[in-house]
């Protein structure tokens, strides 16, 4: 079975696994999402694509966990998120999502350091451990020279590079990124789509929100296409980097 | 270029060729529209969305609310504090002189024509008036003058009907004073008159209040001839308003003119309306300092709360100004706008706050009026047009100020300025408390109100008063629990037994020694005496003190009696005496000095050594002693009252019954102490406007918390989205308010000990009197600890509903906003 006949029902292995998920926001508008079903596997880079409002974010919202479905089930790394109530939520995103924002979403009144340290405190990891994490994560991403400062004073790439190590920083295994290059410049946005994709290579799972075709094309293995809320003749579709089958 | 030459087609649109020149959106026909109807339209327009944000409208009234209705009780209770007595007496046109008369003596002709005599201005009566013993409920309820009138009103001494109606039928009795309540007469209480052939029972069917207290109830006059205790002399009363009455002397030329125009022994007795004067004024002074200090503490809560309130709702909408005047408001249309948007909601807070304080104001000021025993006061008009005129102009003007700034402000900056709290602010402490071993939520909440150091110092003070209220509260309620058991000696002190005097000038006759002895064995023989002795009065001179002071010598032991020392000791030792501060101030003296008495006529001095100063509320110096330090004064006509103590567990109410049983018809009677009811008053004030204010103070920590709640949404949504839990939120959020409120604490605990003691000591001074440091020192240091915890309950509560609610938003929820 294809991968794309593997998406109307999801695989047993699928680390995100989506079924019948429909969100509406209000009873008497069209659904932001509906009737969604589809999988991501384990280590696999996917794309959703789509045009402006079509619920990309949506769905991205609803894997994380920031919103619940208004029907369906959502199941990742083995857990129905869609039935946890908030706290377990939060501490599920804790331990197994990391998540990137188009717009960066540092607070301005930490710093650097502090930034990157916060999801394993809220996690409750020890200190030590803590920084530890975090300053290997500093270095890999070249930013240990700012780890003082604060975000007004770097560059979009810089803020970009805190946020994945933010997102990083408890060894999740999903990454989300909605819109990672949208704040950036081109140069810059190569930059961190390289990045993300040596973080694939050494298994990590992502999945990111673009509107834009070659980024996709770039860095993910497979596409979703979504459009008005639905996925685009029913399946996702591959891609030609690091198509599987 | 038009569109042809441009090489555009230009789209003729119907019916708008004579329209001019083409108006963007208006549609087919559409004329520029100008003028006011066009500049309100537009505000209108931008003022929408008041019902959208239900939470700060219902912020804005409920602030408003309590800060109008603790304004017009404050007002209210000012205004009933400023001179009660001689607004009451006015009012009521009391009687200058009370006279009983004889009227075996004088023809009712006689007695009437004394109201035409030059100097008298108005004139009531003759009223039949007798004195009788009354019991409520098997209890004595003392000895009660009763006079017989028809109706409550007239030229002199209108009396005021506070509850009930006025007696119109056999049966009923209209009761001096209110309703006091606490197990004493209702209306429709029974009252039994003994002492008479056989007991009469009369309904309690009204309340009323006489200015100078011209009887203890009323009857009608055809109920008088029932209740004439058989062997009494008949009395009648006469009641005149005179020219000149401002002093004693005046009022007693006036009597003289009356006394001369009655045949000799018709005026029996009489009293003067400037014995009640100082009386209640007295009460009111000592009120006065007490009134002014929470009605300010109220109003400036009011002020500071509503001011922090109304400034933070505009504030809070400066990125919505600059999207306003970004699409071209102009800044009169922005002023106009936010001040539209607070404004409704503030109205509508002021007028319901107004009606609320005016409702609240009737049983404060009910009981009020009962304690300076003036008949009823009510909340002037004046403060209910300035309390929630000054509250709305005060709205306005806190709305304005921030609304002007935003309007002068570019489009730009107002949108940055609402967004986030200058860069750099609180950074700092951010990474100070990163670095502390607390929960995370728990640092980042206390680094969070250096962000907006302005918002956080008005929030402090907010909690600060709020805090230093209650604390102050507590403590005031201890020191006039304190002042009241002390002044009244009500707990050592139950019974006193005492010869029935309803008339101030003295005694309407001197017992005979057998009913003395009568008196002293009906207490010794009570299994529950446990102490007694017998009190004389007699004025004395003083060296270095021009008038007389009045001596109150003791015949017998006295130190158990209680009375409260500011210095020295009470007397233990033979020719030693205690003083009140009037004393001291008066003749210069201080304790351990010795002074030189004349007691009466006797020319041989009497040398005396201040053994102490007590806590003795008066305006007159007093001396008290013992009957051999002060020779000559315990004597029969000197007479006061028996003091008695009863033992432990003794019930002073059935002591008084089996005494009163055993004293029959003697001209002695058991009673319980009076007075005291200043101190319920004060007491139950306290309790009241502090209450307020802590409300009043916990909304502005609501409102605080709810709008920095507001504009760090989306930081909340990062939180949640990074692995926040709710609970993690909650605490966070409780934690931007509790380093202030620890502050707050910090500074209310000694504010309130300090403005305790000042209040406590300026009452004292109008009262005349020095205080124990034991009346002011009501905090015990452990107990103040915990007390300063009250700015942590009130700012913990203020933050629990805005915390819930960041708590419970969804993260995708929160990071959409911006």
């Amino acid at each position: 079975m294809s991968r794309q006949q593997q998406d109307a029902s999801g695989s047993p292995d699928d680390l995100i696994s989506l079924d019948g998920v429909t969100k509406a926001y209000q009873a008497s508008a069209a659904p932001a999402l509906a009737d969604i079903s589809m999988g991501v596997a384990d280590g696999e880079v996917a794309a959703i694509m789509g045009p402006s409002g079509s619920g990309k974010s949506t769905l991205l919202n609803l894997i994380a966990g920031l919103d619940k479905p208004t029907s369906g089930t959502v199941t990742v790394a083995g857990q129905r998120i869609d039935a946890l109530g908030e706290s377990a939520l939060a501490r599920f995103r804790a331990r197994h999502v990391g998540i990137i924002f188009q717009f960066f979403n540092l607070l301005d009144d930490l710093t650097v350091q502090d930034n990157v340290l916060l999801p394993a405190q809220l996690a409750g990891a020890s200190r030590r451990r803590a920084r530890a994490r975090a300053g290997e994560l500093l270095a890999r991403l070249g930013i240990d020279g700012q780890r003082d400062q604060y975000p007004a004073r770097l560059s979009g790439g810089q803020r970009q590079r805190v946020a994945i190590a933010r997102a990083l920083v408890n060894t999740p295994e999903l990454l989300l990124a909605d819109e990672p290059t949208g704040a950036l410049d081109s140069a810059t946005g190569q930059e961190i789509g390289r990045l993300l994709t040596e973080l694939n290579a050494a298994g990590q799972t992502l999945v990111l929100v673009t509107h834009d075709p070659a980024l996709a094309t770039r860095y993910a293995a497979r596409t979703i296409q979504i459009v008005d809320g639905r996925l685009a003749d029913g399946l996702a579709q591959a891609t030609g980097a690091g198509a599987r089958a | 270029m038009s569109g042809e030459e441009s090489g555009t087609r230009t789209i003729a649109q119907p019916g708008n060729a004579a329209a001019g020149p083409a108006y963007r959106g208006g549609g087919a026909g559409a004329r520029p529209r100008r003028g006011a109807g066009h500049w309100l339209s537009v505000v209108r327009t931008a003022s929408g969305g008041v019902l959208r944000h239900k939470v700060q409208s219902v912020v804005i009234i409920a602030v408003l609310f309590i800060s109008t209705a603790s304004a017009t009780l404050g007002l209210g209770l000012l205004s009933a504090s400023n001179s009660p007595f001689d607004k009451a007496f006015a009012a009521q046109r009391g009687a200058d002189a009370k006279v009983a008369a004889d009227p075996a003596r004088a023809t009712t002709a006689q007695f009437a024509a004394t109201g035409h005599l030059a100097g008298v201005t108005a004139f009531a009566g003759p009223f039949a008036q007798t004195t009788v013993q009354v019991d409520f409920q098997g209890q004595p309820w003392g000895p009660d003058t009763l006079v017989g009138r028809a109706d409550p009103g007239g030229p002199v001494d209108d009396v005021d009907l506070s509850s009930g109606h006025w007696a119109d039928g056999p049966g009923q009795i209209v009761l001096g004073g209110t309703s006091v309540g606490g197990g004493g007469p209702v209306l429709g209480s029974a009252m039994t008159v003994t002492g008479l052939h056989q007991p009469v029972t009369l309904t309690v069917v009204g309340f009323a209040t006489s200015v100078t207290n011209t009887a203890d109830g009323w009857v009608t006059p055809g109920e008088m001839s029932v209740l004439e205790t058989a062997g009494a002399p008949p009395s009648i009363q006469l009641l005149y308003r005179f020219a000149s009455a401002a002093t004693q002397a005046q009022v007693q030329a006036g009597m003289a003119s009356v006394s001369k125009a009655l045949p000799a022994g018709a005026v029996t007795l009489w009293g003067s309306w400037l014995s009640a004067q100082q009386s209640e004024g007295s009460n009111a002074a000592i009120m006065e300092p007490f009134i002014v200090a929470f009605a300010l503490i109220g109003l400036i809560m009011a002020v500071l709360i509503a001011g922090n309130v109304i400034s933070g709702a505009v504030i809070s909408q400066y990125q919505r100004i600059g999207v306003l005047k970004s699409i071209g408001l102009t800044p009169a249309q922005v002023v106009a706008v936010y001040l539209g948007r607070i404004g409704w909601p503030a109205l509508v807070g002021c007028l319901a706050g107004m009606a609320g304080g005016y409702a609240l104001s009737i049983p404060v000021l009910h009981q009020s009026a009962g304690a300076y025993g003036v008949g009823q006061q009510h909340v002037p008009l004046w403060a209910l047009v300035l309390a929630p005129g000054g509250m709305l102009a005060i709205t306005l003007l806190a709305a304005l100020v921030p609304a002007l700034r935003a309007g002068r402000l570019s489009a730009v900056t107002a949108i940055a300025s609402g967004r986030a709290p200058g860069t750099g602010r609180g950074y700092a402490v951010h990474r100070l408390a990163a670095g502390l071993r607390l929960p995370r939520p728990v640092s980042l909440g206390l680094a969070a109100p250096f962000a907006r150091p302005a918002r956080t110092l008005v929030t402090l003070a907010a909690i600060a008063f709020g805090a230093t209220a209650v604390i102050f509260a507590i403590g005031l309620h201890s020191s006039l629990d304190d002042a009241r058991a002390a002044g009244g000696l009500t707990s050592t002190v139950p019974v006193l037994v005492e010869q029935d005097n309803n008339i101030g000038t003295g005694p309407s006759g001197v017992p005979s020694a057998a009913q003395f002895a009568a008196a002293t064995s009906a207490i010794t023989a009570q299994p529950a005496t446990a102490h007694e002795n017998a009190e004389y009065g007699d004025n004395v001179q003083v060296d270095g003190i021009a008038q007389g002071v009045q001596a109150q010598a003791f015949d017998g032991p006295s130190a158990w009696m209680g009375y409260a020392l500011v210095t020295g000791h009470w007397y233990d030792a033979p020719g030693e005496v205690d003083v009140n501060t009037v004393f001291l101030t008066d003749s210069g003296l201080a304790v351990g000095d010795t002074t030189t008495l004349y007691v009466g006529s006797a020319t041989t001095p009497v040398t005396v050594r201040i053994a102490g100063e007590i806590f003795y509320p008066s305006s007159e110096p007093r001396l008290f002693g013992s009957a051999q330090t002060l020779p000559g004064i315990a004597t029969e006509a000197n007479f006061w009252q028996w003091n008695v103590g009863l033992k432990p567990g003794a019930s002073p109410s059935a002591y008084i019954q089996a005494v009163n049983a055993r004293l029959g018809n003697s001209p002695f009677a058991a009673t319980p102490p009076g007075g005291g009811q200043f101190y319920v008053i004060a007491i139950a004030l306290i309790g009241l406007l502090s209450l307020m204010v802590a409300i009043a103070a916990g909304l502005g920590v609501l409102n605080t918390v709810l709008m920095t709640t507001r504009d760090r949404v989306h930081d909340i949504g990062i939180f949640k989205a990074i692995g926040m839990r709710p609970g993690q939120v909650m605490v966070m959020v409780t934690c931007w308010v509790v380093g202030p409120a620890v502050i707050a604490g910090a500074i209310a605990a000694p504010a309130a000990v300090l403005l305790n003691t000042a209040t406590l000591h300026a009452m004292a001074a109008t009262a005349h009197t020095a205080v124990p440091a034991s009346f002011t020192n009501v905090f015990p240091v452990p107990a103040l600890a915990l007390l300063s915890l009250a700015a942590l309950a009130i700012a913990v509560i203020g933050a629990l509903l805005p915390a819930a609610w960041a708590a419970r938003t969804r993260p995708a929820t929160a990071l959409r906003a911006e």
